[in-house]
């Protein structure tokens, strides 16, 4: 068979050989060449990559500082909330849903809400964990996390919410917290901010943002299938130092504030729908309590109910025609009414236009061009201290065509109104105090009219100030003359109690007044509440001791937008006013009641103000008795 | 008396180098196998990966012994019974469609028991000892046209069609280059070669469009522009290079390469074992195993050139050929200089297929090495 094949001569293929050697050459120093480049030349760009594939760097979490009150009861801390999350795709609907609803004791309609919500992530959704509930309570959390392996595509974490123990107490002051936006983002690269971290929204929780938030740490790991075993030999190999950075907790505040005054006003004011309340030490400017009304409750906003909550809520109150969000004690300005008389006063006795005894008969109104003024009653021949006591229009109508409307807002700017206190914590309002130039600009080619004077002499027209200034104003009738900046925070602390700043208080100005002056209007301001005529007297309670004055000050009728027709009639009411100290005689505090829409001063604003000021004395008195305590206690612990 | 004589030559001759080269290779393949599956070891449990050695020295051991049964046939016998061989893998091959196991959504795998063999690797054989024959018994003297070569052609495009089909588009290459080195012994004329590159570059498109399936597409892609998925196709590469690259000079030590020994190596013990190798034992290691490889291709040229018959000195180039292709193929995708295509490297990737058909490979050089 081979032997009638004809064989081809091996000769043939010889010549091709050298090439194919060649080649073969070739090709394996190509090889060469790029080992050598990988190997040799890039060695370090690949040595780093393989590194940072193995090294990876945890987020090491920090914690919110705590803000307590002056009495160090805590106002804002932190809580574990715990939340569980499914991800509809590994969730049996008929295996496991119904031993989560019954480890979760969901009601029917909950369970058939969550079974509609899990239902609905279809296609690439269903892969992605959505949140069922936040905030389970911690049994129901042990439980799900003890049935783990029998719950797959069940994940329960706890996850760190801010927690206002007293609710919407003080509120306004205390502030939220909120979810960072994308301009959050940008603006504030260097602060560390991640999505989904939240940061104060107002009050003492933005503005003291810097101090309370604190810095993540991090650590750097070896990461990977072989660092589970010898992980310290792994890591002193591969990582470098620094491995570790720690994380520093946020600072602690301590405030001025005494939550349990706040806790008493809140008392006072549950008959009225709307206003505001400050108190303030007359010493000091301290804040000891501020109440807007109505408020909100920190910890719904803050989102310890869930995402879900927060809208609603912020619906809610965006649309309620009496403004909860709004801070009435610093970021609104009012007329101030009779309130402002003292003032207008000071500034007369000042300019000696008129001296105490002068005298006005009150026939229950005043003539001025073709215009009647009116008063509140027939007061007939009344003097300054008479005048302030029974709250006479007359005699400062009378008052205000003597003087020049400049020297009625001077006075009124050197006690702070038309200017900003620097409080530091939410919007401001300025407050107005007309001027001539002012009403130049504001009422062009009219001209200034003399009854604009004499609206201002009563703290009506144009002028307005926030409870704040008033408060402010009031304490330095008080205390004999010096303008205090308001404080809130008193000090700033480290986790472990240690004082890191503390704030002495500030004095912005010292009023440059005889204090004979200042005595007469004290006293005419003693007057209000303790003469029978006074127009706060009926109100008074036995054992309270307070100057003060009341107001009425009537508001524009215009009805605000989106109000029900059948209740605008209450948002054409007057606000009434309560503006004073206490004690009379040596003044501790400072109090000013707005009650929005609240008619008249003496009969609405003053019983609030007297129960605070009741509820004040009893607090102080305990405290007293505690430092007392305490005190003796040290003293007996060093003998 | 010829049987003595033989065996005498035998014994006066036998290919020492071949015999060591392919010796050491299988032993440092095996040993960076152990390397490349040792992450699995510390993993706690009896994983089935990290006793994929020891599966392998079975192997060595049953290709190490097919080897010694082919060394010893008078490689003539095989001469005569290339078609038959032809015809049976061909038939395995089709029979894949069948009864075909599937692997990452391509159906290469016979399950025979406990035994899964790939009939592609074997038919790699088939078509090298068809040619052979073919090569051998044309009686031309004078340049080939492409006319002459359509046999040839036709005993290639068979197989190599199937495998595409199957589809394994990396085993189709290695076939193809396979018989063009073999072929290329053989004079054909200038104008011929000219038409059949023309050929060649004419229907790239056609193959792209039609035959390519969309993760060979994905590959390809990728190696062109590497940064544009570092995910996807390009993720491997990636991570091979830089496994080779943090070897360095020197190398990391044995089995201490990170990228290897935490996880980051994909297919480390079947497409790239390379990677773990350079890793371990740096470029100065890879340089070695590298002059190793082009030995072994090119004593299997020298066996060529020193055979007595145009079978044996096809047989000695088709077999050359493959397991330069493979070696070629496999270094280039592990460095970054050639698509992922999924080709083994001889001796060094695990598989009872590959190692068999290598071993085989190795006695058939031996025989013909022997019987010049």
């Amino acid at each position: 068979m081979r032997l009638l094949v004809q064989k081809s001569d091996v000769g043939e293929f010889r010549r091709r050989y050298r090439w194919m050697v060649l080649s073969v050459l070739i090709a394996f120093l190509g090889l060469t060449a790029r080992l050598a480049q990988l190997q040799i030349f890039e060695r370090d760009i690949h040595r780093a990559q393989a590194r940072r594939n193995i090294v990876g760097t945890v987020t090491l979490a920090t914690t919110r500082g705590v803000i307590r009150d002056r009495e160090g009861r805590v106002l804002a801390a932190n809580r574990p909330s715990y939340d569980v999350y499914v991800v509809p795709e590994k969730l049996d609907l008929d295996e496991t849903w119904p031993r989560l609803a019954q480890l979760m004791n969901l009601s029917a309609g909950e369970d058939a809400q969550y079974k509609e919500k899990i239902k609905k992530q279809t296609g690439k959704l269903s892969s992605q964990q959505i949140l069922l509930k936040v905030d389970v309570a911690r049994e129901v959390f042990a439980a799900l996390k003890t049935h783990k392996d029998e719950l797959p595509g069940v994940i329960a974490t706890p996850s760190a919410v801010r927690y206002y123990p007293y609710g919407d107490l003080a509120g306004h002051l205390l502030g939220y917290m909120r979810e960072t936006n994308q301009d959050d983002l940008a603006r504030w690269e260097d602060r560390g901010y991640r999505p989904g971290d939240r940061l104060g929204a107002i009050g003492v929780e933005q503005r003291w943002e810097g101090y309370l938030k604190g810095q993540r740490g991090w650590q750097k790991q070896v990461m990977g299938r072989r660092a589970k075993k010898n992980i310290e030999q792994f890591e002193a190999k591969y990582l470098e130092d620094p491995r570790r950075l720690e994380p520093v907790p946020g600072r602690d505040l301590s405030l001025t504030i005494d939550i349990e005054l706040e806790r008493s006003i809140e008392r006072a004011m549950r008959g009225q729908l709307a206003g505001a309340v400050v108190v303030v030490d007359v010493r000091t400017g301290r804040l000891l309590a501020a109440l807007s009304k109505p408020g909100f409750d920190p910890n719904v906003i803050s989102g310890s109910m869930g995402k879900e909550a927060i809208g609603d809520a912020f619906a809610r109150l965006y649309k309620d025609p009496l403004k909860p969000l709004l801070d009435k004690t610093i970021s609104a300005a009012y007329p101030p009414g009779s309130t402002y008389k003292p003032f207008s006063a000071l500034a007369a006795l000042d300019e000696q236009l008129i001296t105490p005894k002068s005298e006005v008969d009150c026939r229950g109104g005043y003539e001025f061009g073709r215009r009647f003024f009116r008063c509140t009653g027939v007061h007939r021949q009344v003097n300054l201290y008479d005048a302030i006591v029974q709250s006479c229009n007359t005699y400062f109508y009378a008052l205000g065509e003597l003087i020049h409307i400049d020297r009625l807002s001077g006075i009124g700017m050197d006690f702070g109104f038309g200017v900003k206190t620097g409080i530091g914590v939410n919007p401001e309002a300025r407050g107005r105090m007309p001027t001539r130039a002012w009403y130049a600009r504001r009422y062009k080619g009219e001209g200034f009219r003399g009854g604009f004077t004499l609206l201002s002499a009563i703290g009506q027209g144009a002028t307005t100030v926030t409870v704040l200034q008033l408060t402010l104003a009031y304490a330095a009738l008080a205390n004999g003359g010096t303008l205090y900046q308001p404080q809130v925070v008193r000090s700033i602390e480290t986790s472990d109690g240690t004082v890191v700043q503390d704030f002495p208080p500030r004095v912005r100005k010292i009023i440059e007044i005889p204090s004979e002056r200042l005595q007469l209007i004290r006293d005419a301001l003693h007057g209000v509440v303790m003469d029978k005529k006074g127009t706060a007297h009926k109100e008074a309670l036995d054992g309270v001791d307070m100057a003060g004055k009341t107001g009425t000050a009537q508001v524009s009728h215009v009805t605000p937008k989106g109000v029900d027709p059948q209740k605008v009639w209450y948002f054409n009411r007057d606000h009434a006013w309560f503006s004073g100290f206490a004690p009379a005689e040596s003044p501790e505090i400072a109090i000013v009641v707005l009650i929005e829409h609240g008619g008249g001063g003496g009969k609405n604003a003053v019983p609030v103000a007297m129960r605070v000021v009741r509820d004040w004395q009893d607090l102080r008195g305990e405290h007293k008795a505690a430092e007392e305590t305490s005190e003796r206690r040290t003293r007996e612990q060093q003998l | 008396m010829a049987h003595a004589r033989r065996g005498l030559r035998v014994r006066e001759q036998f290919d020492w180098p071949l015999l060591l080269s392919i010796f050491a290779v299988a032993i440092v393949g095996l040993v960076n196998l152990y390397s490349a599956t040792s992450p699995y070891l510390e993993m706690g449990g009896k994983t089935s990966i990290a006793d994929i050695y020891v599966t392998q020295v079975y192997w060595l051991v049953v290709g190490g012994l097919m080897a010694i049964l082919v060394t010893l046939i008078d490689y003539r016998n095989f001469e005569r019974l290339a078609y038959v061989a032809y015809g049976v893998g061909l038939f395995s091959l089709a029979l894949v469609f069948f009864v075909a196991s599937d692997v990452r959504g391509a159906a290469r795998w016979i399950r025979l028991g406990s035994f899964a063999f790939q009939p592609s690797e074997f038919m790699k054989l088939g078509v090298i000892l068809a040619v052979a024959r073919f090569l051998s018994e044309d009686p031309k003297t004078e340049a080939r046209s492409l006319v002459d070569l359509i046999p040839a052609a036709a005993l290639l495009a068979v197989p190599s069609g199937l495998v595409m089909a199957q589809p394994d588009f990396g085993t189709s290459i290695i076939l193809v280059l396979t018989v063009g080195c073999m072929l290329a012994m053989a004079r054909i004329r200038v104008r011929s070669i000219l038409t059949l590159v023309a050929t060649v570059a004419g229907s790239a498109p056609i193959l792209w469009q039609y035959v390519l399936r969309d993760y060979q597409k994905d590959r390809i892609l990728s190696f062109i522009n590497p940064e544009a998925d570092l995910t996807g196709a390009g993720w491997h590469a990636f991570q091979s290079q830089t496994a080779i690259g943090n070897g360095g000079v020197w190398g990391s030590g044995f089995r201490e390469g990170t990228q290897n020994q935490f996880g980051f190596l994909p297919d480390q013990f079947s497409d790239f074992p390379f990677a773990v190798f350079a890793e371990d034992w740096g470029f100065l290691g890879s340089f070695l195993l590298v002059c190793v490889y082009s030995f072994i291709c090119i004593w299997a040229i020298r066996i060529a050139s020193m055979a007595k018959d145009r079978f044996g000195a096809a047989v000695a180039i088709g077999v050359g050929a493959m397991i330069f292709w493979h070696t070629v193929f496999n270094l280039g995708m592990a460095t970054g200089v050639l698509p992922v295509v999924g080709i083994t490297l001889p001796l060094f990737s695990y598989g009872g297929s590959s190692v068999l058909t290598i071993m085989i490979g190795f006695g058939l050089l031996m025989n013909v090495s022997l019987r010049r």
